[in-house]
């Protein structure tokens, strides 16, 4: 009984391997939902290039802040699927020019959706690599690119980074540089390995002077050879870092105007409920205060100084946000300002100062309001 | 001597009904209820765009369930009753732990149970 009893379950364990094998070899058929024009990794690395050629786009279709902002293939455009109808005009204008889509692999089904719509435009030449940004990853000495919202991300957050400039020193390094910077001009790379950190599982973020210049590139390629893990190249580089940054100092962004006095609260996004109070008391033209309830409820009370967007119209007048002054949701209990300061985030990312009231809020009639409690 | 003999087959079972069952009995962590509030809108909206539903707003509010219930869901990945799937099926694991945040924090036995407002 007992031998049975044993033999009994080590079948079923093997059933169970059967039925996991059976079920590999179903996937490794093409699914039907597959585009029908697939390529392959060699197909891919043909045709990306630094620059990119003239008549080829990739287009990674994967979300942009969970997925594309995190790494992607380099030279890849980010048309996420779920956006795609309100980015066709970032497609090459030429409908017989190359377009290789790709997502997160084999069972991914945004690439393919994209690719589908692709060719309902008119395009002629749509292919998808199935295989995705996982399998790009795979193949030894590939590494990712990242945008400047990752670099600036991780200087933010004062991650262990070393940001290397690849460009000459005299020429571009010292003219203007992403603050931070250690200069590693790439014909100097063998040269100044000692500026590089000893532990390779360090990040290491390259940058040179854009999309066309390749010298982030190549340095990244001789990390790697190296033996560091974890690299990735800033591919639109200098160029794009000073046109969403500007030349100041990153570490100031944000702090110099407003963050030193609108002290944060505890939840992410949140701004201290005693500050709110103090400056609404004192300086209430300081802040651009928005109250996102509904007309009605606007209507019975609300700050002397708040215009109201309710919350599912804030997304068709988030255009109406100042880029120049901090701007502060409240509601009645922190979830539809709450919502609202996550919405900025997504849709208008280059507003730095943008916060929202995480607490029970009352309003009067007369403008006059309590912080009931903080959540 | 009998115990010793009743082992190995204990074992392999345990270890069976641990293959059949781990997998899918770990308990989710939640996540920001607020962001979580946010991309549950916005996944309907994406999904209203491309036509696979008739309103941008969620069907399912949040006090539509016990906290327990969301848990249990949540905790299964049973995302059907959504609809939605191909958007569901997109979301990085931070954002449906954000989602379930959001669920869960308004469920029809908390504090504050919600409609999706």
């Amino acid at each position: 009984m007992k031998r049975s009893a044993f033999f009994f379950s080590v079948l079923l364990l093997l059933a169970t391997g059967m039925h996991g094998l059976s079920a590999a070899a179903e996937t490794a058929k093409t699914p039907e939902w597959f585009f029908h024009d697939i390529v392959d990794m060699e197909f891919v690395k043909q045709h990306v290039d630094v620059p990119m050629p003239e008549n080829v786009m990739l287009i990674d279709a994967r979300p942009t802040r969970s997925k594309y902002n995190k790494g992607h293939i380099p030279m890849a455009v980010n048309i996420p699927y779920t956006e795609f109808d309100k980015h066709v005009d970032k497609l090459p204008k030429d409908k017989t020019a190359l377009l290789i889509f790709y997502c997160e692999g084999p069972q991914c089904k945004l690439s393919h959706k994209s690719a589908r719509k692709a060719e309902a435009l008119g395009y002629t030449n749509v292919k998808v690599f199935a295989g995705g940004f996982p399998r790009w990853m795979e193949e030894p000495g590939h590494y990712a690119a990242v945008p400047g919202a990752f670099v600036k991300k991780h200087m933010d957050k004062k991650s262990d980074m070393v940001l290397i400039d690849s460009r000459p020193k005299r020429s571009k390094y010292d003219k203007g540089h992403i603050p931070g910077a250690v200069s590693i001009p790439d014909m100097d790379f063998e040269k100044m390995l000692d500026q590089l950190p000893r532990d390779k599982e360090t990040l290491l973020v390259f940058y040179c002077g854009g999309f066309k210049c390749r010298l982030s590139h190549k340095s990244a390629q001789k990390a790697m050879a190296l033996g560091y893990k974890n690299v990735v190249v800033y591919a639109a580089g200098y160029p794009d870092w000073k046109s969403t940054y500007g030349d100041m100092d990153v570490a100031d962004v944000g702090d110099k105007k407003s963050s030193t006095t609108l002290k944060a609260g505890k939840e992410e996004g949140s701004i201290d409920p005693a500050t709110f109070e103090r400056l609404v008391k004192e300086n209430p033209e300081r802040l651009h205060i928005v109250d996102v309830r509904d007309a009605d409820e606007f209507a019975k009370g609300s700050l002397k100084t708040a215009v109201n967007i309710p919350v599912d119209k804030l997304e068709a007048r988030i255009k109406e946000l100042p880029p120049d002054k901090p701007v502060v949701f409240v509601c009645g209990t922190g979830a539809r300002s709450g919502e609202s300061y996550y919405m900025v985030k997504d849709l208008r990312p280059e507003l730095k100062d943008v916060f929202y009231v995480e607490a029970e809020m009352t309003f009067a009639k007369d403008g006059s309001f309590k912080i009931v409690k903080a959540d | 001597m009998f115990k010793l003999h009743q082992k190995p087959w204990i074992f392999f079972f345990t270890l069976f009904l641990a293959f059949l069952f781990i997998g899918s009995a770990v308990a989710i962590e939640p996540g920001n209820k607020r962001k979580g509030k946010y991309t549950y809108r916005k996944v309907y909206k994406a999904c209203f765009e491309r036509g696979a539903v008739e309103s941008p707003k969620p069907s399912i509010n949040p006090d539509a369930h016990t906290q327990a219930e969301w848990t249990e869901i949540f905790t299964q990945k049973d995302f059907d009753a959504f609809g939605c799937a191909d958007e569901w099926a997109a979301l990085p694991e931070e954002d449906v732990r954000d989602i379930y945040a959001y669920l869960h924090g308004h469920a029809s036995d908390s504090p504050t149970p919600a409609k999706c407002k």
